[in-house]
């Protein structure tokens, strides 16, 4: 007999009471809202160690990321404009697309990425990132990390957020909630452990 | 009366202030845990949430498994089952072995530490290196994890110095964190784009979409997985859920209980395997469908691995991870490890004052205290109870089952003036040991009443 | 004097001394009786009390405290409640003695109306004001089974509203400055045969509780269980520390 038999046969021996699902409406209703996400999103964003910044309309979305960034040369993106209030902005600061490459390893040395977040979560900075692109290393190994995101997209908790994603058919998705970070070493706090340094969510 | 346990604790306190640090950096940590658990005005209900699914997802374990391997399989991955370590590892090495895979990255799994996956692999010629900070520090050092999410905690940064001049290169007497961390950021940033295959554990396999779901902070599972084409995934069955509503539920309990922060940094979905590559996953059991069966022990299942409990524990943070003899320490380990093998495991049992903290921090709510009280009560029918507490325990119940004995050692108390023999016997030295003894009443309740002198 | 001094009156209070209290704290069992005549209550002390087998079976040897449960629920069965001044004993009594004579044919189901003496005075009698003074700063000892099984407090792990019922009582005393320990309810490392079996970490559990308390600036540690007070106790005397551990019913009975 194979294993996968022997296991599920010795679950079925060995389970006894079998359990209902739970009922999480309840838990879903009572889940804690903000009366202001943006101003929640930004705020946990500083905890998380990273930054929200909101464009504002008239605001050029390329001069934003140039003063956050202004050291950063290779600068890679699979976005060609970004949408701010309602109006397109070409994206002008980035020069390559993550996908030009031929192998993940060769985006080692990546100063910026520049990638679309599409559910961004107040309760802990976590922003679902959907793999739009080939080598979806770009998102962990460069070493900063620009997420834009649509305010309106922005839920209160992860409940809803799960909502939000439950319909996306994906390869990959991953929630990104500000720069990697370690506390290995005695507990001291320290970013950039191996992904993102630094991360900038652009409320649009 | 000594336990392995106790001996190993015992010298470890010879270290005062870093008894002193472990204790403080770790209630710091519970601390945290407390200040998060109260932003959330439904944080109580979220955990009977979290105990209700898991109650429910591990007594379904045979429909949710099948279902997730459907679903994983029509998502293109390759599935296999595990009955034990041994197996486990197998399947592990002739994936590598197929792909002729000299180098192998891995992200932090507490099952690979279970089944002894490194040693396994380094046997049979394959380089493993492990990516998270904590673990990979530990390899160097040849040294086991003292806690399950903080695995290098009672390193001293001092040391972490002295071996990174060696492994890395890095300046002598430079033990900055942030200097180390990066050190070892640009080293195995190499060991990540030169491996052929990557694997992970899984914090949650997701049943309705056949993903698996790891959490991290420092995004070493994801440079893992997006570099080799050949992603290996093994998880324990209980880390089963049915669908992505539920993990709505535990990745806002996960880190907030772990760790104190609001979620991990990187929350990773794993559904389909990159293209051109392969996505293997494997299904362990290793003992776990025998717990099923045991009633008064089953919720262990429902373990998250946060590490809570031992955050939590006023022993384990006084006495650390390599006290125990189990590899996972604290509240968990010590039932883990009963109920992987009693006969080796029950030194661990000691460690516990009954002070009920676990129960109140675990975020699936395993009865951690209410486990440990029963194998004590196991302890005995194993035949390992310590034998000079059977002594007292036996004495303590002769005397306290004949109330004439127990007024005459009342009467006698104060003559002797210390702990009379029956509460103490050879127990005597270690309670001396660190208190003076209590001082006998001159009189006990029972003659003052006797005497009418209570009014 | 008091508002339900008549009703109580008709109560049958059986008092459980527990064993340790009897031969090292007698002070306790007298308070204990001295506060409950007070409230009116009509109290009665069964001789041939020992133990409640709660140090057997913490250790791993239930088998030992069954005799004693049996012993325990015969001598107390006629009494409309049974009360205590020891938390942890009470709440022993209460969890376990169910299961442990669950086979008995005659059964006088004391774990239902046994009560520790401040829960019982809190939620039963629930005096509006009290005779005593203590004028001193006392820090309260919250005990891991006062708190996390018979919630004497709300515990610092969950996300409960605060309350104490210790607090409570003592601040109907006259002159009492109440205070707690930072980490409020951590253990102070008793735990019964633990104290021995894992003595150095038992022994480092209770020097840091015992300094917390100090650091309050408190005069006296004050809590429900005896047993974390006599384990605190031989802490302090051992190191010489300037603090006194006392039970919150000799502060409730001192001016009786």
């Amino acid at each position: 007999m194979s294993s996968r038999e022997d296991i599920l046969q010795s679950i079925r021996r060995n389970t006894q009471v079998r359990y209902e699902k739970p009922d999480l409406s309840e838990l879903e209703k009572e889940a804690v809202v903000y009366p202001d996400k943006v101003k929640q999103f930004c705020d946990i964003m500083k905890l998380t160690g990273g930054r929200a910044v909101v464009v504002e309309s008239g605001d050029d979305v390329n001069e934003i990321i140039r003063r956050q960034y202004p050291e950063a040369r290779r600068i890679a993106s699979n976005l060609m404009s970004i949408v701010c209030l309602g109006k397109e902005q070409k994206l002008a600061c980035a020069a390559f697309h993550p996908d030009d490459v031929a192998n993940p390893g060769d985006l080692d040395g990546t100063d910026l990425a520049i990638v679309a977040g599409r559910v961004g979560v107040c309760e802990n900075g976590a922003v679902w990132v959907q793999q739009d692109v080939e080598q979806r290393a770009v998102y962990f190994i460069s070493e900063a990390l620009v997420l834009v995101l649509d305010r309106r997209n922005l839920v209160n908790n992860m409940h809803e957020a799960y909502k939000r994603i439950d319909t996306g058919e994906y390869g990959y998705g991953v929630f990104i909630s500000g720069p990697s970070k370690t506390a290995d070493i005695e507990q001291a706090l320290v970013m950039g452990a191996h992904g993102a340094r630094d991360v900038t969510v652009l409320l649009v | 009366m000594s336990t392995k346990h106790s001996r190993n604790a015992e010298k470890f306190l010879k270290d005062k202030e870093q008894v002193r640090w472990h204790d403080q950096t770790l209630w710091m940590v519970r601390a945290k845990r407390d200040n998060m658990s109260r932003q959330l005005p439904e944080w109580e209900r979220l955990r009977d949430m979290a105990c209700a699914i898991k109650m429910y997802s591990n007594s379904h374990l045979d429909l949710l498994l099948q279902e997730f391997e459907k679903n994983a399989q029509a998502n293109g991955a390759h599935v296999y089952w595990a009955k034990d370590a041994d197996e486990y590892c197998s399947i592990v090495y002739n994936i590598l072995r197929a792909h002729s895979v000299k180098h192998f990255i891995k992200s932090k799994s507490m099952l690979a530490e279970e089944c002894g996956l490194n040693e396994f692999l380094e046997e049979k010629g394959v380089e493993v290196v492990e990516s998270d900070l904590g673990e990979r520090i530990l390899q160097l050092m040849h040294k086991k994890p003292s806690h399950i999410v903080m695995p290098a905690i009672h390193i001293k940064k001092e040391e972490i110095g002295e071996l990174f001049v060696k492994e890395m290169g890095t300046e002598p007497g430079n033990n900055d964190q942030t200097y180390l961390t990066h050190a070892a950021r640009k080293n195995l940033r190499r060991k990540f784009i030169e491996a052929e295959a990557a694997m992970t554990g899984a914090n949650f396999a997701v049943a309705s979409t056949g993903e698996c779901v790891v959490c991290t902070n420092e995004g070493n599972a994801d440079m893992g997985t997006s570099q080799p084409k050949i992603q290996i995934t093994a998880f324990g069955m209980e880390k089963i859920v049915p669908d992505r509503e539920s993990l709505g539920v535990f990745t806002r309990l996960l880190a907030r209980s772990g760790t104190g922060q609001p979620i991990t940094t990187y929350t990773s979905h794993y559904r389909k395997p990159r293209t051109g590559g392969e996505l293997h996953i494997i299904i362990v059991d290793n003992g776990r469908s025998r717990i099923l069966a045991d009633k008064e022990h089953v919720k262990t299942l429902n373990c998250l691995r946060c590490g809570a409990c031992m955050n939590t524990c006023p022993v384990y943070r006084r006495s650390g991870g390599y006290s125990y003899t189990y590899f996972i320490p604290g509240p968990i380990g010590i039932n883990l490890g009963m109920l992987k093998a009693p006969l080796h495991y029950f030194d661990n049992v000691s460690a516990c004052s009954l002070c009920y903290s676990c129960q109140n921090v675990c975020p699936a709510k395993v009865d951690l205290a209410d486990q440990i009280y029963r194998w004590r009560q196991k302890l005995d029918g194993l035949s390992v109870a310590s034998s000079s507490k059977k002594v007292m325990s036996g004495g303590m119940k002769a005397l306290m089952e004949h109330p004439h004995l127990f007024n005459l050692a009342l009467r006698n108390a104060s003559v002797v003036n210390g702990l009379p023999q029956w509460m103490v016997y050879n127990g005597l030295n270690d309670w001396g040991k660190e208190h003076d003894m209590p001082q006998f009443a001159k009189e006990s309740f029972n003659e003052m009443w006797k005497k009418n002198k209570i009014k | 004097m008091y508002e339900n001094q008549n009703r109580n009156e008709t109560m049958k209070v059986g008092l459980f001394i527990p064993c340790y209290i009897n031969a090292v704290y007698p002070q306790v069992g007298v308070a204990s009786y001295k506060l409950l005549k007070s409230l009116g209550v009509d109290v009665d002390y069964p001789l041939d009390q020992t133990c409640c087998g709660q140090p057997m079976a913490n250790a791993g040897f239930e088998n030992e405290a069954h005799g004693l449960a049996k012993r325990f629920d015969r001598l107390f069965g006629q009494y409309d409640y049974v009360v205590g001044p020891s938390a942890s004993c009470v709440v022993f009594v209460r969890d376990h003695y169910g299961n442990l004579l669950a086979e008995e044919s005659h059964r006088c189901a004391t774990e239902e109306k046994i009560y520790d003496i401040c829960e019982f005075v809190h939620d039963v009698l629930k005096p509006a004001s009290l005779r005593a003074s203590f004028p001193h700063k006392v820090s309260i000892q919250n005990s891991c089974h006062g708190v996390r099984l018979m919630h004497l407090s709300s515990p610092s792990e969950l996300n409960v509203p605060y309350y104490n019922k210790l607090r409570n009582l003592l601040s109907l005393v006259e002159g009492i400055e109440v205070v707690e320990p930072e980490r409020p309810d951590e253990c102070c490392g008793f735990g019964g045969m633990f104290a021995v079996e894992e003595h150095a970490v038992s022994g480092q559990m209770g020097r840091d509780k015992v300094q917390r308390h100090i650091d309050t600036g408190a005069e006296y540690i004050a809590g429900a269980d005896s047993s974390c007070l006599m384990h605190q106790n031989g802490i302090i005397s051992r190191n010489n520390l300037p603090i006194k551990t006392i039970h919150v019913v000799e502060i409730l009975a001192s001016g009786l």
